[in-house]
Formats: C-alpha cells, sequence, structure tokens
C-alpha cells in the first residue's frame, strides 16, 4: 500500500476517508490488514476485523521524541514495507513531533509539540528512541535549552501509551555499555507509571512497530509482553528455533571461518559466535528491507541485538562464550579449565609416586616375617 | 559425618541384609550406605560421563558432517543424550535429596556440613597428612573423613547449579513454558543467557578434577589403609576391627549380633 504524502490526514476525519480522499485502493489497503494480522499471530481470517477498526480511527496523535540516539531506529522503521512507516505516521497516523521527519523547526515545533500534548492529554502515544542521560544532571543530551529527561517526563505524563522503540529506550543500548560515562539509562528506569511497550533491537524491525501501532489502534491496548516487555507477537521465539541453518546446526555442520567451505555453503554460524541460541527476535521470519534478507541469512552470525544489555551481555560477537578476565590474557574457559584438569591430573601423579615412595620405605623399615601383612597395628598405623 | 559417638541412634540395617552374620572374630561389618545411595551414586557416574562428554561436544563440536543436512543429525544426538543423561541425573538428584531426610546417621543432610570445630580440626589433620604423608596421624573415620564430606556437598552444589542452568537454557526453546516458567528466573540474576551459559560451561571442568582426585583417594586409601572403603560403595559397608578407633564411631554402639536384634 502506498500512500502519497501531499493529502495530510486532517483532524476529524475517520483513516477509511482519509484513505479514500488519498485515492488507496480498498484492495491494497485489505492486503496490509491481511499483513498485519499476519504478523500480530492473529491469522489472515482476522483481517476483516482489523481493517473494520483501522477504518474507524480518528486521528491519532503521535509524538515521537529522540533522545541520546543515532537515528538508526527512524531509519529502520522508514523501511517498513507497506505502508512505509513514514507513510503510516506521518499520513495514516500523522505524527505531530517528530524531531528527525517533521518540516518545522525551532520555537515552532516546540510549540506544535506543546499543543498537541495539551490539546490530546491522556491520549496521545508517544514513541521514544534514545536513552536518556543521568549523569551531570542529564546535561549530555538537551533540547530546546532543557534536559531530554524533562522532555521526556512532560511527554509522558499525558501520554496512553510508551513505545520505547529500540535498545536504547528500553536497556540504553551501546550508550548505556561499560563504563556508561553518561549514566545512560531507558524509559522504564525513569517512568514508572505508564504502560511501555520495549520495540527491541538495534534497531528493531519496521513491520514490528508498524503491526504494534496497528494493534494499539485496532484494540485500544499495547499487545502482550513477555519478560522483558517485548511484544509476544515478534519476540516469542528464539531466533535459533525459527533459523534458516538450524538444519545444520542439527547435523552438525559449521561455519569456521568466513571464507571456508561451510561459508559457501550456508551452514550454521554457532561456532562464529552467533547468539541466536540466547536471542528472541522475528528477525528469521519478518527479516529486513523488506524481506530482502537477514544478517543469518546473509552470512552474519547474530549479535543478540534484541536482549538486555546486549553490548555487555552478548560480546564478544565472534565468541560463543563471553570472555573470562582475570587471567591476564583474556582465555576462553576451556583453555582454563583443562589446564586445571591437567594440573589436577598432575596432582594426583605426584601425591600417588610420594605415597608409593613412602609405603615402599616404611615397608623396609619394618623388614619383619610380618610386615606387608595387614595387622590390626599395621592397618590401624595406616 | 557425626561429631558425637555416645548418643548415636542404632545403625538400620534392611531387611535383605540383616541376616548375614556382621561379626567375624575381631571384626564387624558396618553397614554405611543405604541401597538407594548406592544405586544413586553408579547412576550419577554414568550420567556425568555422558554430560561431560555430550556437553564438551555441545560447547565446541570437535567433529563436524559433511554432506547433505538431510542426512544427518551429529549434535542433534549429542544434544538428545545429554538431555536424557540431564532427566536422569535429575531422577537421581530427587532421591539422593529423599534419602537425605530418611537415609541413616552418614546419608542425612547433617552429615553433608560437617562444620563443628572438632569436624574442622579434623579437616586440617586430614589436609596435612595428605602433604605430609605422616600417615599415623591421619585421624580414622568409618564414614567420609570432613575432607572428603566437604568435597561431595561440594559436587552436590555443583550438580544442582548444572541442573538449574541447564534448565534454565532448555526452558528458551518454549518461552512460558514448563521448564521457561520454573527456571526463567535465573537469567536476570546472572546477568542474562550468556552469562547462563557460562556458568554451566565452567562448571563442568569440575567434573574431571573431582572425579581424578576422588578415585585417586578412595583407592589410595584402601591400598595404603586398607580400609575397604571401595567396595563399601557396592556392598554399603566395610569391616572394622574392635582395635581401631574412629572419630565418627564407637564398636560398642554396635549390637554384637545385629541380625538377631529387631531392625529399625
Ligand atoms: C554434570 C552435568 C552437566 C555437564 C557437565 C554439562 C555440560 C554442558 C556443556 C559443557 C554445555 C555446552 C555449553 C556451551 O558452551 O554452550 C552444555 C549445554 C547444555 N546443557 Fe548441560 N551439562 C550438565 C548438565 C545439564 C543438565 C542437568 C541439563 C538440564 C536439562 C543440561 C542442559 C543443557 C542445555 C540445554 C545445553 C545447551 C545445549 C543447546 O541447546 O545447544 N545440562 N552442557
Ligand atoms: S546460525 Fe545461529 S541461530 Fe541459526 S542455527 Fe546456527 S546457531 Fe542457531
Amino acid at each position: 500500500m502506498f500512500v502519497r504524502n501531499a493529502e495530510p490526514w486532517m483532524d476529524g476525519s475517520s483513516l477509511g476517508e482519509h484513505l479514500e480522499e488519498t485515492g488507496v485502493s480498498r484492495r491494497s489497503f485489505l492486503e496490509f490488514c491481511t499483513e498485519m494480522a499476519v504478523i500480530l499471530g492473529l491469522g489472515s481470517a482476522a483481517a476483516p476485523s482489523v481493517a473494520k477498526a483501522l477504518e474507524s480511527q480518528a486521528r491519532p496523535t503521535v509524538i515521537w521524541l529522540e533522545m541520546q540516539e543515532c537515528t538508526g531506529c527512524v531509519e529502520s522503521t522508514l523501511r517498513t514495507e507497506a505502508p512505509t512507516i513514514g507513510n503510516l505516521l506521518l499520513d495514516v497516523v500523522s505524527l505531530d513531533y517528530s524531531e528527525t521527519l517533521m518540516a518545522a523547526a525551532g520555537h515552532a515545533a516546540e510549540k506544535a509539540k506543546a499543543d498537541a500534548m495539551a490539546k490530546n492529554k491522556g491520549k496521545y502515544v508517544l514513541v521514544v528512541t534514545g536513552s536518556v542521560p543521568t549523569k551531570e544532571d542529564g546535561m549530555y543530551c538537551t533540547v530546546a535549552g532543557r534536559t531530554i529527561r524533562q522532555h521526556l517526563e512532560e511527554a509522558a505524563e499525558g501520554a496512553a501509551a510508551i513505545i520505547a522503540l529500540g535498545a536504547c529506550a528500553h536497556w540504553g543500548s551501546v550508550q548505556a555499555a561499560r563504563p556508561n560515562p553518561t549514566g545512560a539509562v531507558g524509559v522504564r528506569d525513569i517512568i514508572k507509571n505508564k504502560p511501555i511497550v520495549n520495540i527491541a533491537g538495534c534497531p528493531p524491525i519496521g513491520d514490528v512497530v508498524t503491526a504494534t501501532v496497528v494493534h494499539f489502534l485496532t484494540f485500544g491496548r499495547l499487545p502482550a509482553v513477555d519478560r522483558e516487555g517485548r511484544p509476544l507477537f515478534a519476540y516469542g521465539n528464539r531466533i535459533h528455533d525459527q533459523c534458516s541453518r538450524r538444519a545444520h546446526f542439527d547435523a552438525g555442520q559449521y561455519v569456521e571461518s568466513f571464507d571456508d567451505e561451510g561459508a559457501r555453503k550456508g551452514w550454521c554460524l554457532y561456532e562464529m559466535g552467533c547468539k541466536g541460541p540466547a536471542t528472541y527476535s522475528p528477525c528469521p521470519i519478518v527479516q529486513w528491507n523488506q524481506r530482502t534478507n537477514w544478517p543469518i541469512g546473509a552470512g552474519h552470525p547474530c549479535i543478540g541485538c534484541t536482549e538486555p544489555y546486549f553490548w555487555d551481555t552478548m560480546a564478544p560477537f565472534y565468541n560463543r562464550l563471553p570472555n573470562v578476565s582475570g587471567f591476564g590474557v583474556e582465555h576462553r574457559i576451556d583453555t582454563i579449565g583443562a589446564s586445571l584438569a591437567v594440573g589436577a591430573a598432575a596432582g594426583v601423579a605426584a601425591h600417588a609416586t610420594m605415597t608409593v615412595m613412602h609405603q615402599i620405605r616404611r615397608r623396609k623399615a619394618h623388614q619383619t616375617p610380618d610386615s606387608g601383612s595387614t595387622s590390626g597395628e599395621e592397618r590401624n598405623n595406616g | 559425618m557425626t561429631p558425637a559417638t555416645e548418643s548415636r541412634p542404632r545403625r538400620e540395617i534392611p531387611w535383605f541384609e540383616a541376616r548375614v552374620p556382621r561379626v567375624h572374630g575381631d571384626f564387624t561389618w558396618v553397614y554405611l550406605w543405604g541401597a538407594p545411595l548406592r544405586v544413586m551414586h553408579w547412576v550419577s557416574v554414568f550420567s556425568i560421563i555422558t554430560l561431560v562428554v555430550t556437553g564438551l561436544y555441545i560447547g565446541q563440536p570437535y567433529f563436524m558432517a559433511g554432506g547433505e543436512a538431510s542426512s544427518h543429525f551429529l549434535m542433534g544426538r549429542f544434544r538428545f543424550a545429554h538431555f536424557l543423561a540431564a532427566a536422569i541425573i535429575v531422577m537421581a538428584a530427587i532421591v539422593r535429596v529423599y534419602w537425605l531426610f530418611v537415609g541413616n546417621v552418614y546419608e542425612r543432610w547433617p552429615a553433608l556440613f560437617p562444620v563443628t570445630p572438632r569436624n574442622l580440626r579434623n579437616v586440617w589433620l586430614v589436609l596435612k597428612s595428605y602433604f605430609t604423608m605422616r600417615l599415623e596421624k591421619q585421624p580414622h573415620f568409618v564414614g567420609h573423613n570432613p575432607l572428603a564430606q566437604l568435597a561431595y556437598t561440594t559436587i552436590y552444589f555443583v550438580t544442582a547449579a548444572m541442573i538449574v542452568t541447564g534448565f534454565s537454557m532448555y526452558g528458551q526453546a518454549a518461552p512460558g513454558g514448563f521448564f521457561d516458567t520454573i527456571f526463567g528466573w535465573l537469567p536476570p540474576l546472572v546477568g542474562g543467557l550468556q552469562r547462563v551459559r557460562l556458568i554451566h560451561h565452567t562448571l563442568l571442568w569440575v567434573y574431571p578434577m573431582f572425579v581424578l582426585i576422588h578415585v585417586y583417594l578412595a583407592i589410595r586409601a584402601d591400598s595404603v589403609e586398607h580400609a575397604g572403603g571401595v567396595s563399601s560403595i557396592l556392598t554399603g559397608g566395610r569391616f572394622v576391627s574392635s582395635h581401631d578407633t574412629f572419630e565418627d564411631f564407637n564398636i560398642h554402639d554396635q549390637p554384637s549380633e545385629p541380625w538377631k536384634s529387631k531392625h529399625h
């Protein structure tokens, strides 16, 4: 579904009316609804209900705050297939404030945001990308003369729900990686009293964002989430359990370097440090850039970017297990373990030799006809 | 290990062994390990060997299958064996935990923690005699010496950690499922799934070291002290001489003809 940007969605008109005005065919709208229903795990049979719910929607307000971030999430979400998120959020949903996407700047932009928030208090959706710096009173990230934390607290106040978009917004991502110089934290560490959904990933897949918004519009609430606050429809399964290379994992066929025979044959990337076995994400199914491909599909091991604090917890990206520091050089745990086991074997051998020598010496010292037998006294002495 | 020998309850002898004569001249047969404990021991031996061998392959697949994926199931088989042995060791663990409460005085849970001052002194004496080879200075025990007991207690806890970390990883394939619900609290506690994996992998190396030292010391004790401990894990007990004195046992507590006495 392609929606031209030329016709902005006006307050007061429903989505159905708006689509008609823009000349979107009924067919492509239904296609879009079917796709969303499938991604949401509702099944294609639910498409008419989704369509019905979406059609009658009045224009909702979305405020998009960009905090301490790289804009990668916006870039990624703009690459939703149909409609592109630019379309969905700019035209279908309409974005009242987004630093990257809006045309307004300076005081006008700030005023637009304040107006939208005041007018739709308690109803608007707040999308947040980026982390909040907490050190030095948050002076590492300021917009319009105020810290981003103040902006966030103010915008969250009147929000109906918050979509924390990307690893930064929930866990602080790379900024929060050790040693975390700015004291970066996620939205949930600041805002405690609003429903927050965690669209995890660095960046997340655009379609997942779209589907979450569609869910919100269709059902009036955020989708069901897992332990980490991620929507279950998208993050309910491990990459490893949906992976196209899984047959090679089970067969015992592994890539050992990026240019070997196994790599050419598309074998499993387990030994290259793939974090698929510890990562929940819809990448293998939904894929990226209009379903073109995804990292493991392209031959790169998963780095686990949808998992908590992945820069610290999933490192090193090209080793299966975390490094064990504190042994001078960083060693694989197997090297350490095997050395200890060899050490134990050597210790046992040395001790056994000494015991035998000791016994021989003792027997020689006790050279009596009875020696070597197990008389009570002999046993008692050892 | 029990500290005081005076107020020990009479040792229980199961009916199927109660008829065997226990006193041969100066020697009395002392029943130490109940059948469930011995079965548990050997079941654990086989599952731990399986778990270590298959675990090492899962951690580092050191050989591979060529050809088409459809004609191989190498890792699949290793993982299957790992999970099967895991299920078996869990059963053994359940039996052992039950036996901690109904077993005899050498098997009950207080025996796992020889931490009285006297026991700790004995730990030191045993250690000293291991290092100095002064066997005559070594205190004697019918059951385990407290140092050995501490090692076994450690292995119990390590195995418990393997089970918890193992099932926490196992549960990842089915979020919200049985194992994930029971063991899902672990990854956030230790700092992520990778940390769980690392702990599971690291603790593997405890087993080779433990087995080496454990088997060595058991054989050494038998050949140097002629104590009969090795066969006790098969037969359940050992003979002790009335001339010997033990830290954890008093021969005069034993009924002289236990097979005639009412057992239990
Ligand atoms: C003596 C006990 C055990 C040893 C020595 C052992 C050893 C190992 C090792 C070395 C690994 C590879 C870890 C890695 O590098 O990723 C592993 C993986 C694993 N172990 Fe164990 N393990 C033991 C018990 C258990 C138990 C009781 C379970 C319970 C189910 C279990 C479940 C697993 C699972 C699920 C994996 C990950 C395999 C995969 O899905 O790829 N392990 N084990
Ligand atoms: S490539 Fe990664 S996710 Fe895919 S099967 Fe191998 S280890 Fe699992």
